[in-house]
């Protein structure tokens, strides 16, 4: 017995070393593989909706910009906000679809990255706050005593601005509910959240709500709109200061003209984005936003 | 004076036993217990996800990728356990001060290594798994060294100990004939701990399954990942098939671990020609084939783990968190310090609730869980249903401990309010089953001689459980409900992660605002709980020896 367990554990310790071998063999085979051919260039989006019709949407946006520029593109799903936002600052993203405040927090992490591109609602970006039809909620002061749902942490409709503007109402949503505020993960979570009556009333991005009910998701016979926010900037994409370094000179501006030039010809990219367009946007439109998040103590 | 303390002595457990109830009902009154508790909705979602346990969504193209996810999932842990055993290998030795001659180099590389296992065990794998992330990005490593880690200083640990408890005499007799230290290890040492060492890190592998898969919510794929996707978009038929494969994954480690430790036990009687062959090549070839695995993935670059850029990012990272060109540190700031305390205070609460609520459940079910009560052979009496409810037990058992805390946390948080009382019931859901699987082990290791006086005189099964079971086996069960304590305490940041409570919330939401010195300040705090939680139930297993 000792004998055939010293054999295992050696032969073990053998595998493992060998796998690393080959391990670092690939590695620099790698490497020297990407420097001839092209590298990926790597677009996310923050995951705010329903992960299959993301997957969808951005994978579209990646076939476009690949055709259109001749690179090779490829959409790298996220599982939260925040992850995202790490693998910007890290430059494995090197263009991300951004909320307000996540565009924020990139830029304080890559401070030359840069905002670029909007739909033209971002501009006017509104949030809404949805209840059970029925439940007696008509005004925000009306949540006082409510259970509540916010979307992601990290959301600027879903959560940064609903709280800003239920502070203005002078609800102080750490203790003003009915126990402490839920944060869904994302806008469709929300409304399914509201819609179920697992919370009274919620808030989220106007524009997935819209589509929620055009495309009958959501019972507008169990839930309505109580209360829409005055408009703020939002959603855009923000392009990472590595791109021209890593893929060239000009490659930005490439793919900044690519995103710009898009037209409702690129159905599947519209559709996915409810726009008919990208136009320019600039970082000074977000300062509204770290404003607030400051006050909210969001941003340091 | 001396009756006194005899008395004392013999009313020790009896005291010790109301000192912790006593402690459970004031954890509960950290709750304010009404109606509230629920979502108004609550119960229509419960229907909606039991609706999804019972029409779990097997479509192929789910299964499919629940089977490929299963795989990662499995690759992970192994992948993960062979460091890890490395790990323990390496530093379990040093720990154990089995290579040093001098007292002063024995003593100081005991506490030395003991230190450094009991630090990377103290830490939750899901946070080591957080933190590698944050500094060497999305790559499979971060998952794997994640659960080395900790899982490295459990086993570590138990090696130190299993060296430390090897009978003297074989050592002294090899030493006598001139062996070196190292000729005493290899020849001495290593033969005798063998057996337990395989039998235990067996066990450790199948909970290193559940936290492979929990491993997947920073973002590496897996089981875990399914589950979230499937849960944001609450889809609970899915939800419960990827389920479904991790509780038949749990199931057939836990079927090897069995048959391997049987043979261990087995042999140890019997000589010749084993059955452990076939158990050892196919471990070997599992371990071969999630390295290939792993290693042939997409972003799987061992050497680019220590690139510039990585080491660049792993430095500002860490200069983060202890505070580099901050003018406050959050751990530096008194009332940061209260609040975190508060919340501390909350987690503890949290973590006595669920231990309670465990331990409540599983001496509910633990009597006719037990085999020997089952076919009778405890009280000599024989019922017809005893077997289905035997049956139906450790059903209930192997569901809930198959599916981690974070699992059950997630699902409960859609039921009840946000607060401390989820992330206590899901921590007790996935620790009952723990709990009453090893109480049932007990009773079944025990004399049933006395049980069977008992049972012979006409008690009926309560008085049974109350004058016969109960005195015999309380000592060894409270000793795993402190063990699972400490557990539960090491996990209830991780159920605070997805709003259940506590200092886990918190967490999450500095580590979504990326206010990196708050993150610490909640680390020391975690890290105290650890300790108290080592200490008291170290100082309580003391007493009740």
């Amino acid at each position: 017995m000792k004998k055939w367990l010293s054999v295992i554990i050696l032969a073990m310790l053998v595998f493992s070393l060998a796998a690393c071998g080959q391990k670092n063999d690939k590695a620099s085979d790698q490497k020297k593989e990407t420097k001839k051919t092209t590298e990926v260039f790597k677009i996310g989006a923050i995951p705010d909706q329903n992960a299959a019709d993301l997957e969808k949407g951005m994978t579209a946006v990646a076939k476009y910009l690949s055709e259109k520029t001749g690179m090779k593109v490829e959409f790298v799903p996220s599982v939260d906000y925040a992850a995202l936002v790490t693998g910007f600052q890290r430059g494995e993203i090197n263009m991300a679809w951004f909320g307000g405040l996540t565009s924020v927090q990139a830029r304080n992490l890559v401070p030359d990255a840069d905002s670029f591109a909007q739909r033209p609602r971002d501009a006017e970006f509104h949030s809404v706050f949805i209840t059970q039809t029925g439940s007696g909620i008509n005004t925000l002061k009306d949540l006082k005593g409510k259970s509540f749902t916010f979307g992601s942490e990290s959301s600027t409709s879903g959560h940064l601005m609903p709280r800003y503007f239920l502070s203005e109402a002078g609800i102080n949503p750490n203790t003003d509910f009915d126990g402490k505020p839920n944060f869904s993960g994302s806008h469709d979570t929300t409304y399914k959240l509201v819609e179920s009556g697992a919370f009274k009333a919620g808030a989220l991005n106007e524009a997935v709500w819209q589509v929620a009910v055009k495309e009958g998701k959501v019972d507008t016979n169990k839930v309505k709109v109580f209360y829409t926010t005055p408009a703020f900037f939002d959603y855009n994409w923000t392009m990472n200061s590595n791109v021209d370094d890593v893929f060239g000179k000009g490659a930005t501006k490439k793919v900044e003209d690519a995103i710009l030039s898009i037209t409702t010809d690129q159905k599947d990219i519209t559709d996915f984005f409810q726009t008919d367009k990208f136009v320019e946007t600039k970082n000074d439109n977000y300062q509204k936003i770290e404003k607030v998040a400051k006050e909210l103590k969001i941003i340091k | 004076m001396s009756r006194l303390v005899s008395s004392f002595r013999l009313h020790n457990r009896f005291m010790l036993t109301l000192l912790l109830a006593a402690i459970f009902i004031w954890s509960l009154f950290s709750i304010k217990w009404n109606a509230d508790l629920f979502h108004a909705g609550g119960i229509p979602t419960m229907l909606q996800i039991f609706e999804g346990l019972f029409h779990p969504d097997f479509s192929p193209d789910i299964l499919m990728k629940g089977l490929e996810a299963a795989w990662i999932t499995l690759a992970y842990a192994v992948a993960g356990m062979s460091l890890a055993i490395l790990y323990a290998f390496v530093v379990g030795i040093l720990a154990s001060g089995t290579l040093t001659s001098s007292r002063v180099a024995r003593l100081s590389s005991k506490i030395f290594f003991r230190g450094v296992l009991g630090f990377t065990r103290s830490i939750h794998e899901l946070i080591w798994a957080w933190i590698f992330v944050a500094a060497v990005g999305l790559s499979p490593y971060a998952a794997i060294f994640a659960l080395a880690i900790p899982y490295g200083g459990i086993l570590g640990r138990i090696f130190a100990d299993m060296l430390n408890d090897v009978p003297i005499e074989p050592i002294k007799a090899l030493k006598s004939t001139g062996a070196s230290k190292l000729q005493t290890l290899i020849y001495g040492y290593l033969p005798l701990v063998w057996a337990d060492l395989i039998s235990y890190t067996m066990y450790r592998f199948e909970c290193s399954i559940r936290s492979s898969a929990i491993m997947s919510f920073v973002g590496l794929g897996g089981l875990g990942y399914q589950i979230q996707l499937s849960l944001a978009d609450l889809k609970y038929d899915q939800v419960w098939t990827y389920v479904f494969f991790l509780i038949v994954l749990v199931l057939l480690v836990d079927v090897w671990s069995n048959s391997v430790r049987k043979v261990l036990t087995e042999r140890k009687r019997r000589r010749g020609l084993s059955p452990g062959w076939g158990s050892s090549l196919f471990a070997i070839l599992l371990i071969i084939g999630s390295w290939v695995f792993i290693t042939s993935g997409d972003k799987a670059n061992l050497l680019e783990l220590l690139s510039d850029k990585n080491l660049e990012y792993a430095k500002k990272f860490f200069g983060g968190l202890v505070g580099v060109n901050e003018k406050h540190p959050a751990f530096l700031v008194t009332s940061e310090w209260s609040s975190a305390l508060k919340l501390t205070l909350e987690t503890l609460e949290m973590s006595i609730m669920a231990i309670g609520f465990a331990t409540i459940a599983a001496f509910i079910t633990v009597i006719p869980a037990a085999r020997n009560m089952a076919n009778g052979s405890l009280t000599s009496v024989k019922k017809w249903y005893n077997w289905p409810l035997f049956g139906i037990v450790r059903i209930i058992y192997i569901f809930s401990r198959a599916v981690p805390e974070l699992v059950w946390a997630m699902m409960i948080i859609f039921i009840f309010k946000p607060g401390l009382l989820p992330g206590a019931i899901a921590l007790a859901l996935h620790n009952f089953g723990i709990l009453g699987k090893l109480w049932a082990e007990v009773i079944e290791d025990m004399d049933p001689r006395p049980i069977r006086n008992l049972a012979s005189a006409g008690a009926s099964k309560i008085q049974i459980l109350f004058y016969g079971i109960l005195p015999t086996v309380l000592p060894r069960f409270l000793t795993y409900i402190l063990y699972r304590w400490e557990v539960i305490m090491r996990t209830t940041i991780v159920v605070g992660f997805v709003g259940a409570g506590g200092l886990g919330i918190e967490f999450k939401l500095a580590m979504s605002y990326f206010q990196y010195t708050e993150i610490t300040l909640l680390l020391l705090c975690y890290m105290i709980l650890v300790i108290i939680a080592d200490f008291a139930s170290e100082s309580t297993r003391k007493a009740v020896k």
